[in-house]
């Protein structure tokens, strides 16, 4: 059997075509499309008599649909021969973790796009930071942003990894940004100066090296060679040089780590935080935008660039001294930790997951809002012989398995339950979305959300064990806030009290005109 | 092993074992005496420090750093990263900062362990028995560390010592010559750090009228001072500031020469360490290097002191006790081995069992209670009876026959060897 790991998001149109185009049609992989296990449309396909399978996708060859950073790591650790990502995940990976496993073969000429150091406009280019101390990086590619960071010899940065959104972090709450666009202009368009270009990336076929030794992958290999379009190696990671520091001239001191709470972080850029005024909200976008509008408005808050369809980066508020800024839920609770918002409003899962990775972390649940209420889950594969946690573990180890592969979009959570559980040796998969397709093929046990159980039904999961339920809340650091904004955030705080909806209202999202759930509905 | 598929012990990481252990606490016993005798303190660093202490230009070089084991601690919200330590030099120059006043003469040793990622089944963890001068002053302490490390390794019983000198200015100076911006120079000094050779080649592009000298230089180790007055013709005429660095050296090698010690000069021996300055050496025992180190004048500064000179030397423990001699040992007899056995199970038979092993240790005998029925090994027995008007001794030897037998435990113990010595090198390390 031929596995080919196939990516979600942007690219999966335009990679569907691709496969299209190769005489390799898959169904089930289209725009719209939930499946994680599509399957090739054989009776299309062209493919040799011998790779006619079933109807399932369960013969010769079995395709996976992965969020795209995830297909590198799935390579690498050999459960799939084949993958299309971007070559800047692929980067992002073997940078931390140099493998020979990984071979990029060749460029698919689709999603096009390059990686940037960018910084807020005006700041000076990338030589102004070298040597300084303190600066912070912001990224989806933290191990990038990293090798960034040792290459410019920087004495005491910073690296923030984010689900997204990097853009919107400079100048207030970090320094440097690693992004992908489409060009200079395109960073421009998001309201960043382009410093450095890391990378010239696009959607590339990469293969296990093992696979490639040993195992005749030419029949899906074959027509994906046989595209025409551009034959180049896979371009180099160009990490700017050094400039030589000496380390103490920009020092200002200690980093400031247990205040950050009560005044936020010094940065090089933009002095400290703790002086300012302004109260500042962090809104989500995605999946719970529609929430959170929802318990603004019950609030009585209204800002503008900000509702269930829409949102700017930097929404308005008719609230005189009240900032606000969209960013990933998933990012909220380190953000509030370092003092950059005073107050967010993101989902129980996410400030669950990030105070079992930091239990020292100054970042606080104040308000349960109630809505986009669900539960998180111990999940394994319908077919397993096992009712409770306990028989589970026990025909793992009976069956041989020396490791528990534990996937889940929350490693903190996902940690402390195997931890806690006395799993025994286990292996923690951090995965970044599409979760429900990794069991039983790729983990044994998921840690997931779930508000219904049909997701989970749908895709042959049964729950073993309930971890908590989660809905949208508001989050704030520990420590009382400075004079300057005490009143006014106390003020919010109330606000959202008031606009709590009643418990038999909690139970629905509030999202209108057809928006989209406060999250996957599983 | 356990017959799992996997091992459970972490891929690069050993155990050690008695024998192993024991050859582990000689070297640090010796090493410490040593240190000791010449006045100098230990001291011991954390395990997990900042990695930021170790990022900046002038600490370890980009391949040494690409190798550290790092990540964020339970309190590491603010992506402040800490890691497992890499070197111990940093760590104690930390430490001075923190805890000496500035400029105060430290004379510091210690034996921790490092950690750096290694390929395949290479160790990970090393231990390191090192010293740091700080705030000496130029050439003392060069020379006084140079002969510290050989005292130590003659303490050891290491015979074939040899000791190979460099310093930093030689190449720096080179590179400064080549009037390329810092950024590439520290490159370029990086990849030379890293053991990328082809640098050689890039320099004689860049500078023509050096070409010759060049190879003498990268391409020749030198054996005497002979070779230091040649480096003088060849390279001051170009590059005349090369000459404070070859002061410096000349300093050590007319010393350690007239003590009567072997020696090379290399150009290029500051391998991963950026952070030194000035003379660098290698003591090498049997063909392989065994430790390493030099002046490190501009370390203090950069992790946040004043401007304080110093310099220090590592020696790898591992390698050190492979290589010990087959008597090197016989100092460190732990003494005759008693095992009492009691007379039966009972409260009155055990307590007076171990009573007689408390005896015997008191005494400077080392001493264990059996466990079972049978002695765990041959050797020295001592049965414990009671009677009736107290209690009685029986010493014997299992393989000799020997006895001998009292109503005190002194005159059944009157048989015994000499009791083991106590106080020397009963170790310096964890």
């Amino acid at each position: 059997m031929i596995k080919l790991a196939l990516p979600t998001g942007r690219l999966r149109t335009r990679v569907g075509n691709l496969l299209q185009r190769a005489g390799l049609p898959v169904q089930g992989y289209g725009e719209g499309s939930r499946t994680y296990r599509p399957s090739l449309d054989e009776r299309r396909a062209g493919l040799p008599a011998e790779l006619a399978g079933s109807p399932e996708s369960v013969g010769p060859v079995r395709l996976r649909v992965f969020r795209e950073r995830d297909i590198p790591v799935q390579i690498a650790l050999g459960n799939y021969d084949l993958g299309i990502c971007s070559l800047a995940w692929v980067e992002e990976l073997v940078c931390r973790y140099p493998s020979e496993a990984l071979v990029p073969l060749r460029d698919l000429g689709v999603g096009k796009a390059r990686l940037f150091v960018a910084a807020a406009p005006g700041s000076g280019g990338l030589r102004a930071w070298a040597g300084r101390w303190g600066v912070r990086i912001v990224s989806e590619y933290p191990h990038l942003a990293e090798a960034l960071a040792m290459s410019l010899r920087l004495p005491a940065y910073r690296v923030l990894p984010v689900r997204g959104a990097a853009e919107a972090y400079p100048p207030e709450d970090a320094d440097l940004a690693v992004l992908t666009a489409a060009g200079e202009s395109g960073v421009r368009a998001l309201g960043l100066e382009p410093l450095h270009c890391l990378l010239e990336s696009s959607a590339w076929l990469v293969a296990s090296r093992q696979s490639l030794a040993g195992k005749d992958l030419s029949p899906v290999l074959g027509p994906l060679l046989g595209l025409d379009g551009p034959r180049r190696v896979a371009s180099e990671l160009a990490l700017p040089r050094a400039l030589p520091g000496d380390g103490s001239t920009e020092r200002a001191g200690p980093i400031p780590r247990r205040r950050v709470a009560e005044g936020g972080t010094t940065s090089p850029a933009t002095g400290s935080s703790a002086a300012r005024k302004t109260v500042r909200l962090a809104l989500p976008d995605g999946h719970q935008q529609p929430h959170a509008a929802a318990c603004l408005a019950a609030a009585g808050l209204r800002f503008t660039g900000y509702d269930e369809k829409q949102a700017v980066r930097r929404p308005r508020s008719e609230l005189e001294g009240l900032e606000a800024k969209v960013i990933r839920p998933q990012d909220m609770p380190q953000q509030v930790a370092l003092g950059n918002f005073d107050l967010a409003l993101t989902g129980r899962d996410w400030l669950l997951d990030h105070l079992y990775r930091f239990p020292d972390s100054p970042v606080q649940e104040v308000v349960d809002m109630g809505t986009a209420r669900y539960q998180v889950l111990a999940v394994v594969s319908e077919d397993l012989p096992a009712d409770t946690l306990s028989e589970a573990i026990a025909h793992w180890r009976g069956s041989g398995r020396s490791v528990i592969r534990v996937a889940s979009e929350y490693p903190g959570v996902a940690d402390h339950f195997a931890r806690t559980r006395h799993l025994g040796r286990y292996r923690l998969i951090p995965i970044s979305g599409a979760s429900e397709g990794f069991v039983p093929e790729d983990a044994d046990l998921l840690v997931e959300g779930s508000e219904t159980g049909k997701t989970l039904a749908a895709n042959r999961l049964k729950p073993l064990e309930r971890l908590f339920e989660s809905t949208t809340c508001v989050i704030a650091g520990r420590g009382a806030p400075p004079a300057a904004r005490a009143a006014l955030v106390e003020r919010l705080v109330d606000k959202f009290r008031e606009g709590r909806p009643l418990p038999s209202q909690a139970r629905r999202p509030q999202a209108k005109g057809g928006a989209a759930p406060a999250r996957t509905v599983v | 092993m356990t017959g799992a598929d996997e091992p459970l012990r972490c891929r690069g990481m050993r155990d050690l074992l008695s024998e192993e252990m024991a050859r582990f606490r000689h070297v640090e016993g010796v090493f410490a005496e040593v240190c000791r005798d010449w006045g100098y303190s230990e001291v011991r660093t954390p395990t997990i420090e900042y990695l930021h202490l170790f990022t900046a230009a002038g600490t370890l070089s980009p391949q040494m750093l690409g190798r550290v084991y790092s990540f964020l601690d339970w309190d590491g919200w603010s992506g402040e990263r800490v890691v497992l330590r890499p070197d111990a030099t940093i760590p104690t120059a930390r430490l001075y900062v923190e805890r000496f006043p500035p400029g105060e003469v430290a004379r510091l040793f210690y034996i921790q362990n490092v950690f750096r990622f290694s390929s395949g089944d290479d160790s990970r963890e090393d231990w390191q028995c090192g010293v740091e001068l700080i705030g000496d002053t130029q050439p003392r302490g060069d020379v006084e560390l140079v002969l510290l490390g050989r005292a130590v390794l003659q303490a050891l019983g290491l015979g074939d010592v040899e000791l190979r000198l460099s310093h930093a200015g030689l190449v720096r100076s080179v590179l400064a010559r080549t009037g390329l911006p810092p950024e590439e120079q520290v490159s370029l000094y990086d990849r030379l750090l890293d053991g990328d050779l082809s640098v050689v080649g890039q320099l004689e592009g860049r500078l023509p009228d050096l070409g010759a000298a060049l190879h003498l230089l990268f391409g020749v180790e030198g054996e005497g001072s002979g070779y230091l007055s040649n480096l003088r013709r060849a390279f001051l005429p170009a590059v005349p500031e090369m000459e404070p660095a070859l002061d410096e050296l000349g300093v050590i090698v007319e010393t350690v020469s007239g003590l009567g010690h072997r020696y090379r000069v290399q150009a290029a021996l500051a391998r991963s360490f950026e952070y030194y300055t000035g003379p660098v050496f290698h003591f090498w025992v049997d063909g392989q290097p065994v430790g390493s180190g030099g002046r490190y004048d501009g370390l203090i500064a950069l992790v946040g002191g004043a401007s304080v000179p110093a310099s220090g030397f590592a020696l790898d423990v591992g390698r050190l006790a492979a290589r010990l001699p087959a008597t090197a040992l016989a100092s460190d007899s732990a003494g005759t081995l008693v095992t009492v056995m009691p007379a039966s199970n009972t409260p009155g038979a055990l307590a007076a069992s171990y009573e007689a092993a408390r005896e015997m240790r008191a005494r400077g005998y080392r001493a264990r209670v059996a466990l079972g029925p049978t002695p765990e090994s041959e050797g020295w027995l001592l049965g414990v009876e009671e009677t009736e008007e107290g209690c009685r001794y029986v010493l014997r030897e299992g393989a000799s026959g020997r006895r001998s037998a009292g109503a005190t435990l002194d005159e059944a113990l009157a048989v015994l060897e000499p009791k083991r010595a106590r106080g020397r090198r009963t170790g310096g390390g964890p």
